[in-house]
């Protein structure tokens, strides 16, 4: 069985003038304190993400601690500063291997055609009927909770998307009349794959890329809520909008904040993947 | 034969004549469980979601008086042990019947007890393992034993002596006793103060009021006070809470510590904090490597010792309990019979900490990994806490999450280095925790590998001394001999944590956490 | 030519099958711990966990374990809840329905939700109403699932006391009332993934020579809206509706558990907590048989609307 893929158009593009769009513009501009939080944490955040303060527990935002304290007195502002490393490391390495491995599968197969195609669309069609949280919740309980293994098992069902959106633009492509002239010109099929292919189809696997980041964050808030996501103490945003669950009528800073922050961090994943998919867009 | 020497019973004491004549009848109690029952056989079962509301569909013969120190009548009316202890004989009550209305006889006796004690049948065997053979005449059941048994009383009173109709049960479909028990407890006929009347498995269940239920109430007619209790299944703390806000709910168990203080303040709800068995406490592997053959440094004693001098209990109680545990003295709660209150427990003293660690050739500290269960708010602040104030002598705490079945699996395989644990008694009586606990031989200390010589003998006297004072002096030295060998780390004791509307009245759970809604009503 | 087609597809998904029961069958046996440990909890002797896996057929080696779970298949018997003690097929009778309504119910609210939003961002493109309508739905895409469950519950269930505070209800009224907070839950996120797609098929149409043309002939623009427009975008939403219809009913877990609705994914979830192996294998299958329903319904409805599709 093989599903439809959502392709996007068959049309050969003419790339694009590379001028950066508003959507974009914004998009890096508010990329710019996640990278700052994540590179230098420790040079933002005024108190240690992990110390307990006995004598400051869950105390309201006040100019002291501008997020206030969490039920160990931590300072939430500072746990959320030293998350932004974990919380982005957990968008690229949950999307890095498939975006890579899908992408690239994709290409191939959509390129190849035949069983190689068959083949992979089979197994393709069998990571998605399997339930996606008993895969990770089974990998997760095989190999212990953390966050590598979290990768290993969001990679072990994540490649698919990649592979369809890339197999079906690849399929597409083949057909067009620059591709054929490429072959007819003499190019080594590789050659036709690499250079003239898969730089315009992989578009939509860009940007599916930043939603699928995004997606990632919250992966690890679900796993966080069934307690299998990142390990204490490590300040996770997702983990500690879940830690903060008891507390939402009674201290609302501790989960609000993270939260705030991953929805920022959803909000510019997106606006960047708008931008580039406008940006990487032909222009009619 | 023997002579019988008289038992008086505390005659329902309990009866609440200081609830005065103002009790309610009549209407639905609706109470919010965090997950549904599993199976309600009351042998072949060992799980609290089973147990915990087991004893308000079967009876026992003796029920534990609600304040955990003893046993109450039942089914029976009294009991009397024989002069040397090897004979114990029970009084039915006369003219008590089942749900459907017939008779219970003392054969129906005779047989629930010969199927709760038969070896293959449950975990819970054991606790009437010294019962030799049993006869049934007329209004008495006599138990001849094989040797004298001071727990036995308490094991009567426990969920797996409940009795059960014989005929009904063997007319169930089902080629043996396991096949004919799951066919019964679909729709049980037990006969205590509900009988069940409608389960939607993982969502709801209906209790409803058992008319031949034997016991008075406050005005003199036959309890329960309640029509039915529906039990409705909400896994999420926040929803359950929420409901139980919002007056669509009448009760809520399992309210997280955390919330305690916030619905204490919420003047139309009744928090309550009912005194529990509950010790919570850090297993150690007492061994002296670890399953990777690593050398173990808890299988010092000092450095065990060190450990609990290094918790501080009161910090602990305050973040993780929201000050409303209390420490830890000995392994069994304060609530157990036989509890030793001289014991003193391991106070927070860092410089003594660090002297026995030095000792033990650790003065730099060393590394230790504990199992958690994941999505535990609790283990997670605990150790998060415990990471903290070891810290402080150098001990580098390692939190390792595991779903409980894999926590459980590695427990089993002694396949640990520490990890948290919690116990609750069954069983009105010190020796369950003390078999489990600081027994080798039966689950290995609760898998410590803890094992001590001297503690097994005085044990084995002390189940068959029936002297009520002989063996509170055997449990003394039991507890202090355990305390200094700190198998555990000592933590803290918490309540059961139940809050409900606040006309609500005459629920409790006792500290065994059994539910008891007998003489439970709603207040107009 | 159809029913061909669907009969071969049919057959296509027989080895799918074969191998998710593989896979599921080998991965739950893999999983530390086992159902008779999980059953009797912390405190069973070794003894006890022996008689305990005996009873439950444990004790074989795994192929013959599997043959009998085949033979049994076979006969449509997903075999018995080691936990629950009752026949699986009953349990999924009992649940399934829910978690099918509550799917229905929230596919339903997204494109409610989402297409008059899509259509309205469209028209007014690059405006305040297009960035407010995407920047509500990127927010709502933002969160985790069970923080939005929760601020719902507590905003619309609590403090307003418009909805109940979870359950299920008692007949289709009842279902309708009480599944609404999860099913917007549930539904709003769909929406928002449903929106971006949407809204940029939209656009793309609305620039389309034959739009133009139609504009050309004079037609009005509510009927080149819906006659061209609509048409064409709700190709984009069946295609996106069938392939997050698996994450839905995958994504119930969460959302159930949050507002106490006794449904598959809850039960999925206990079974893996509680090392249930005849539960999670019997749900995966009925699992993947149902995705596999979706996608091959999806394609149907697809090549309907959009009759360049042709059936491979």
């Amino acid at each position: 069985m093989t599903t439809t893929a959502p392709t996007t158009t068959g049309v050969p593009r003419a790339r694009s003038r590379r001028r950066v769009k508003p959507t974009l513009a914004l998009g890096l501009v508010l990329l710019v304190p996640f990278v700052l939080a994540a590179l230098a944490p420790r040079l933002l955040a005024p108190y240690s993400p992990t110390d307990f303060d006995y004598s400051a527990i869950l105390q309201a935002p006040s100019a002291k601690h501008p997020f206030g304290t969490d039920n160990f007195g931590r300072d939430v502002l500072s746990r959320v500063i030293h998350g932004t490393r974990v919380d982005m490391q957990i968008a690229v390495f949950t999307t890095l291997f498939p975006f890579v491995f899908g992408s690239l599968l994709g290409a191939l197969t959509g390129f190849v055609g035949r069983w190689a195609d068959a083949v992979v669309g089979r197994v393709a069609d069998l990571v998605v009927v399997f339930p996606f949280l008993v895969l990770v919740i089974a990998i997760v309980a095989v190999l212990g909770p953390g966050l590598t293994n979290m990768y290993i098992a969001v990679s072990a069902v994540g490649w698919v998307a990649y592979w369809r959106l890339v197999r079906g633009e690849v399929v597409a492509h083949k057909q067009t009349e620059y591709a054929q002239a490429a072959r007819v010109l003499g190019f080594s099929p590789t050659r036709v794959l690499l250079r003239h292919i898969l730089p315009n189809a992989i578009t939509p696997a860009i940007v599916y890329l930043m939603t699928d980041m995004s997606l990632g964050i919250l992966l690890g808030a679900s796993l966080g809520y069934l307690g299998l996501g990142a390990q204490p103490p490590t300040p996770e945003w997702g983990v500690m909008v879940a830690d903060g669950k008891n507390f939402m009528v009674t201290a609302w800073w501790i989960s609000g904040f993270p939260g705030l922050a991953l929805t920022l961090a959803g909000v510019t994943f997106s606006l960047i993947g708008d931008g580039l998919a406008d940006a990487l867009r032909p222009r009619s | 034969m023997n002579r019988f020497v008289r038992m008086t019973l505390a005659v329902g004491a309990t009866l609440a004549l200081t609830q005065a004549l103002a009790v309610t009848r009549g209407g639905t109690l609706v109470y919010g469980r965090y997950a549904d029952s599993l199976f309600l056989d009351p042998v072949l079962n060992d799980a609290n979601l089973d147990i915990w509301i087991l004893t308000n569909l079967y009876d026992t013969l003796l029920q534990p008086s609600s304040n955990g120190k003893g046993v109450q009548p039942g089914l029976a009316t009294n009991y009397t042990v024989s002069s040397d202890g090897r004979s114990l004989k029970l009084t039915l009550r006369p003219g008590i019947k089942f749900a459907d209305g017939s008779a219970i006889t003392a054969q129906d006796v005779k047989w629930s007890l010969d199927r709760a004690r038969k070896p293959d049948n449950g975990d819970w065997s054991g606790s009437l393992a010294s019962i030799d053979s049993i006869t049934a005449s007329g209004g008495t059941v006599t138990l001849a034993l094989k040797r004298p048994d001071p727990t036995l009383p308490a094991a009567l009173a426990t969920f797996n002596a409940a009795i059960m109709p014989q005929k009904l049960f063997e007319a169930a479909p089902g080629k043996n006793d396991a096949e004919k028990a799951k066919a019964f407890a679909e729709k049980p006929i037990g006969s205590g103060p509900f009988v069940l009347s409608d389960w939607k498995r993982g969502s709801s269940m209906t209790l409803k009021r058992n008319p031949y239920y034997w016991k008075k109430g406050a005005d003199g007619k036959a309890l329960p006070y309640l029509d039915a209790i529906r039990f409705e299944i909400i896994p999420d703390d926040n929803t359950r809470i929420l409901k139980l806000q919002s007056g669509e709910i009448q009760g809520a168990e399992f309210i997280p510590l955390a919330r305690v203080n916030e619905l204490k303040a919420n003047p139309k709800l009744n928090m309550q904090l009912f005194p529990s068995t509950k010790v919570n406490n850090i297993l150690m592997n007492n061994r002296p490597k670890l399953n990777n053959g690593s050398a173990n440094p808890l299988s010092d004693v000092r450095v065990r010792q060190a450990l609990n001098y290094a918790t501080n209990k009161d910090a602990l109680i305050q973040i993780v309990t929201y000050g409303t545990g209390k420490p830890m003295k000995s392994y069994m709660s304060s609530t157990t019979p036989l509890y030793d209150t001289t014991q003193k427990g391991y106070p927070y003293d860092l410089a003594k900490a660090k002297q026995l660690l030095a000792a033990a050739g650790f003065a730099n500290g060393f590394e230790v990994s504990c199992l958690a269960t994941s999505g535990s708010a609790d283990d997670l602040a605990l150790l998060t806490a415990l990471q903290q104030m070891w810290g402080a002598v150098g001990v580098r705490l390692k939190i390792e999450q595991l779903d409980a079945a894999s926590k459980t699996a590695r427990y089993r395989a002694n396949d640990f280095q520490m990890r948290t644990a919690a116990w609750t008694n069954d069983i009105n009586d010190p020796s369950q925790i003390t078999t489990y606990y600081a027994i080798y031989d039966n689950v290995e200390s609760v898998h410590t590998g803890f094992k001590n010589a001297e503690l097994e003998k005085i044990f084995a006297q002390s189940q068959q001394e029936t002297s009520r004072v002989k063996r509170a002096a055997q449990y003394r030295q039991i507890q202090s001999i355990y305390m200094n060998a700190a198998p555990i780390v000592f933590l803290y004791e918490t309540p059961y944590p139940v809050a409900l509307q606040k006309n609500v009245k005459g629920f409790v759970q006792i500290p065994l956490g059994n539910n008891i809604f007998t003489e439970t009503y709603l207040d107009k | 030519m159809r029913a061909t087609y669907v009969l071969k597809r049919l057959l296509q998904i027989i080895p799918t099958f074969i191998a998710v029961m593989v896979i599921v069958f080998l991965l739950v046996r893999l999983l530390p711990g086992d159902p008779a440990s999980a059953i009797l909890g912390d405190r069973a002797t070794p003894e006890i966990i022996e008689r305990t896996k005996r009873e439950l057929g444990l004790d074989r080696p795994i192929p013959v374990q599997f043959l009998l779970f085949a033979e049994r298949l076979l006969h449509g018997d997903l075999g018995e809840s080691s936990s629950l003690k009752v026949p699986v097929l009953r349990l999924v009778a009992e649940r399934l329905p829910v978690t099918l309504f509550l799917t229905v119910y929230a596919a339903v609210l997204g494109v409610i939700l989402a297409v008059p939003l899509a259509v309205l961002a469209a028209v007014r493109r690059n405006t305040w109403v297009d960035s407010l309508i995407r920047g509500i739905f990127q927010v709502g895409l933002s969160l985790p699932v069970f923080y939005v469950a929760l601020q719902f519950l507590t905003l619309l269930g609590a403090k307003l006391a418009w909805f109940p505070i979870g359950g299920y209800g008692e007949g289709l009224g009842g279902h309708l009332y009480h599944l609404f907070l999860p099913a917007l839950t549930l539904g709003f996120n769909l929406a928002a993934i449903l929106l971006r797609t949407l809204r940029s098929a939209i656009l793309e149409v609305l620039t389309a020579e034959y739009v133009e043309f139609a504009r050309s002939k004079g037609l009005k623009s509510a009927v080149v809206m819906s006659r061209h427009v609509l048409r064409n975008a709700m190709i984009s939403t069946v295609t996106l509706l069938g392939l997050n219809v698996g994450a839905l009913i995958g994504g119930a877990v969460i959302t159930e558990s949050v507002f106490a609705i006794p449904g598959v994914g809850r039960l999925m979830i206990d079974a893996i907590f509680g090392r249930d192996y005849p539960v999670i294998q019997g749900l995966t299958l009925v699992f993947a048989v149902l995705v596999s329903l979706v996608f091959l319904v999806t394609d149907l409805v697809h090549a309907r609307l959009d009759p360049r599709v042709e059936h491979a």
